[in-house]
């Protein structure tokens, strides 16, 4: 193999193992020996608040939802089948979580519709419900998967300026994070070994290139 | 001419030298306009590579949505999808569902006013809400509702719906504390934003029982035709209806097997027309309230067929007479007349619900109840 097509892959190498250990590391950091993965979002449109299951059931551990009104006033998290969930928000304004950033931490929320929400409290489809004054938590199991987590304020009062968290635990992730830093350090050091180690043939090499370029030019 | 004599001839008629041309002279050179070696050049511009894709991939990982490591760190799947041959409630949720309802039914049944209507609607919807309204408004005449069968401490949740789709079902049996006939109840949820009520509360009729559902985490299905069943629930319904008119029609070829209930009646109606004949003509018809029809696939593959029909007594006075209907004091609780002199009619719900068998043979009705809705006089 040329010099420099095995110093290219060497610097490749230790870059990925230099990437996995920052990775490993931060997730570890933010895991914690608990292994708790949170993220969160506080959504300002007006509006019931609508976790789907692709985010709901995305991992096979039960997720822990928190809702914060800022204003300190009523929150209500249920839990239905997303079929039903649908229909009964069809008309109305909601924010719904597109997308989780993770390790960064972040929810996006994805505000659609305009009416004003139905009275869905008498509706008997929801298998989980927690209300509160200001904060409310829920836990959602994955056993009747697919499921959709909706937020809202108990009646027809549109929601405003509420963080939504969403938290998971399991243990083995803080492991699995560590193993990820200690694979990315391992390769890493092999590959800036590599490195190091083969600092003196580029020279030669380049010695001799300079030698026949000067020959060429004479 | 050779490569080399060629690539000369080139650079030189663009007034280029060789050498520009080849990176590796080029690095030379630059490394040389900064005083540092050419190796230690590429070493700080592989290192500023390095750096880069380090920085890019990290800020990658930490901020694009759905990145591919942290899912598999975190065992993110996608969502199951929704099993269509599951219950869409858990039993917990049915049997709360019960409570409820069997609560509100007895609350409006033993009190009085707004809250007792309101607990009334709570409770039933459709024809069970027009039947538990007419007992209620005849509790004075008729059986008190300490007698009804709501009053049951435990009902036994029996089945629930299959799949996600709409009607939703609860089917329920419940035993009163002080023995008695079983009495089926149905509830019903038309759509996602409308509860489960009571739809028909039935008394059994005896020897009957009621052969398993599919397990309560299944569901059991909704029968909407009658492919498989040796008869088809609406058109069960319908001949049951047309069998029981008074005056009698001969209908051949009934597949449902004779029974008490209908016997009862039918002995009943000509009793009637006999005891009036002095003053009055007599008729009976019975016909199938629509879209009240239930069919629930059982274990076997059999079917519980749920139905209401309503029948009318129509009393056609003769001319110069005058009946006195003090004697029937739900028609007169129900018109305020107590005679009339041209004609009547009362108006009753009969609640069934048939065994149905899959392949052949007979339906066998396995419950029963009447109640006097309405009448009317001049």
């Amino acid at each position: 193999m040329p010099a420099s097509t095995r110093r290219a892959l060497g610097a490749l190498a230790a870059a990925l193992g230099i990437v996995i250990l920052v990775v490993g590391a931060w997730i570890v950091a933010i895991l914690g020996p608990s292994g708790q993965a949170q993220v969160s979002a506080t959504s300002k449109a007006p509006g019931s608040i609508v976790v789907t299951p692709n985010f709901l059931n995305a991992v096979d551990v039960p997720v822990r939802v928190t809702a914060t009104r800022r204003d300190g006033g009523a929150v209500l998290l249920e839990v239905a089948p997303s079929a039903d969930a649908r229909a009964l928000l069809a008309t109305s304004a909601v924010s719904t979580v597109s997308g989780v950033r993770y390790p960064a931490g972040g929810l996006d929320l994805h505000p659609s519709g305009a009416g004003a929400l139905p009275d869905i409290s008498t509706s008997d489809v929801w298998r989980l419900a927690a209300k509160g004054a200001g904060s409310a938590v829920l836990v959602v199991d994955q056993a009747r998967a697919p499921e959709t987590l909706v937020v809202t304020s108990g009646d027809s009062t549109a929601l405003t300026d509420v963080t939504l968290t969403m938290a998971w635990v399991d243990r083995a992730w803080f492991f699995e994070a560590l193993a990820m830093a200690m694979i990315g350090a391992v390769l890493a050091a092999f590959a800036l070994n590599d490195l190091w180690q083969g600092r003196a043939t580029p020279a030669l090499h380049s010695e001799a290139a300079d030698t026949q370029a000067a020959e060429v030019t004479t | 001419m050779t490569g080399h004599d060629l690539m000369t001839k080139s650079v030189a008629a663009i007034r280029l030298r060789r050498d520009d041309l080849i990176s590796h002279d080029l690095t030379t050179r630059g490394a040389a306009a900064l005083r540092l070696r050419r190796e230690d050049l590429v070493r700080v511009i592989s290192f500023i590579i390095v750096l880069l894709v380090c920085v890019v991939s990290l800020v990658t990982m930490a901020s694009a949505p759905g990145w591919g490591g942290t899912h598999a760190l975190l065992g993110i799947h996608e969502a199951p999808t929704a099993k269509t041959n599951s219950a869409p409630l858990t039993v917990d949720q049915a049997k709360k569902i019960l409570t409820r309802a069997f609560t509100a039914a007895y609350l409006g049944e033993t009190t009085t006013g707004e809250a007792a209507n309101a607990d009334l609607m709570t409770a039933y919807t459709s024809e069970g809400l027009r039947a538990a309204n007419a007992q209620v408004k005849l509790a004075s005449v008729q059986p008190a509702a300490s007698a009804s069968p709501l009053l049951a401490p435990h009902p036994t949740l029996l089945a629930v719906s299959r799949g996600f789709g709409f009607p939703r079902f609860i089917v329920a049996q419940t035993l009163a504390s002080e023995g008695g006939l079983p009495t089926l109840h149905l509830l019903i949820s038309p759509d996602a934003s409308t509860p489960y009520r009571i739809c028909m509360s039935v008394e059994m009729v005896p020897p009957a029982t009621i052969t398993p559902f599919d397990h309560l985490s299944q569901g059991s299905p909704l029968v909407t035709s009658g492919t498989g069943l040796a008869v088809a629930p609406a058109t069960l319904l319908k001949l049951y209806a047309a069998q029981m008119v008074f005056p009698a029609k001969n209908i051949p070829k009934l597949p449902f097997a004779a029974d008490s209930f209908a016997s009862q009646l039918q002995v009943g109606a000509a009793g009637v027309a006999q005891a009036v004949s002095p003053q009055a003509t007599f008729a009976q018809v019975h016909k199938v309230v629509p879209n009240s029809v239930y069919a629930l696939r059982q274990a076997s593959g059999d079917a519980l067929v749920f139905g209401v029909m309503e029948r009318t007594d129509s009393f056609g006075v003769k001319p110069d007479q005058n009946v006195n209907t003090a004697a029937n004091k739900a028609f007169v609780l129900l018109t305020g007349k107590k005679v009339i002199t041209k004609a009547a009619s009362i108006t009753t719900l009969e609640f069934v619900v048939f065994a149905v068998p899959r392949s052949s043979g007979q339906a066998t009705l396995v419950a029963a109840r009447e109640q006097i809705v309405a009448g009317s006089g001049s």
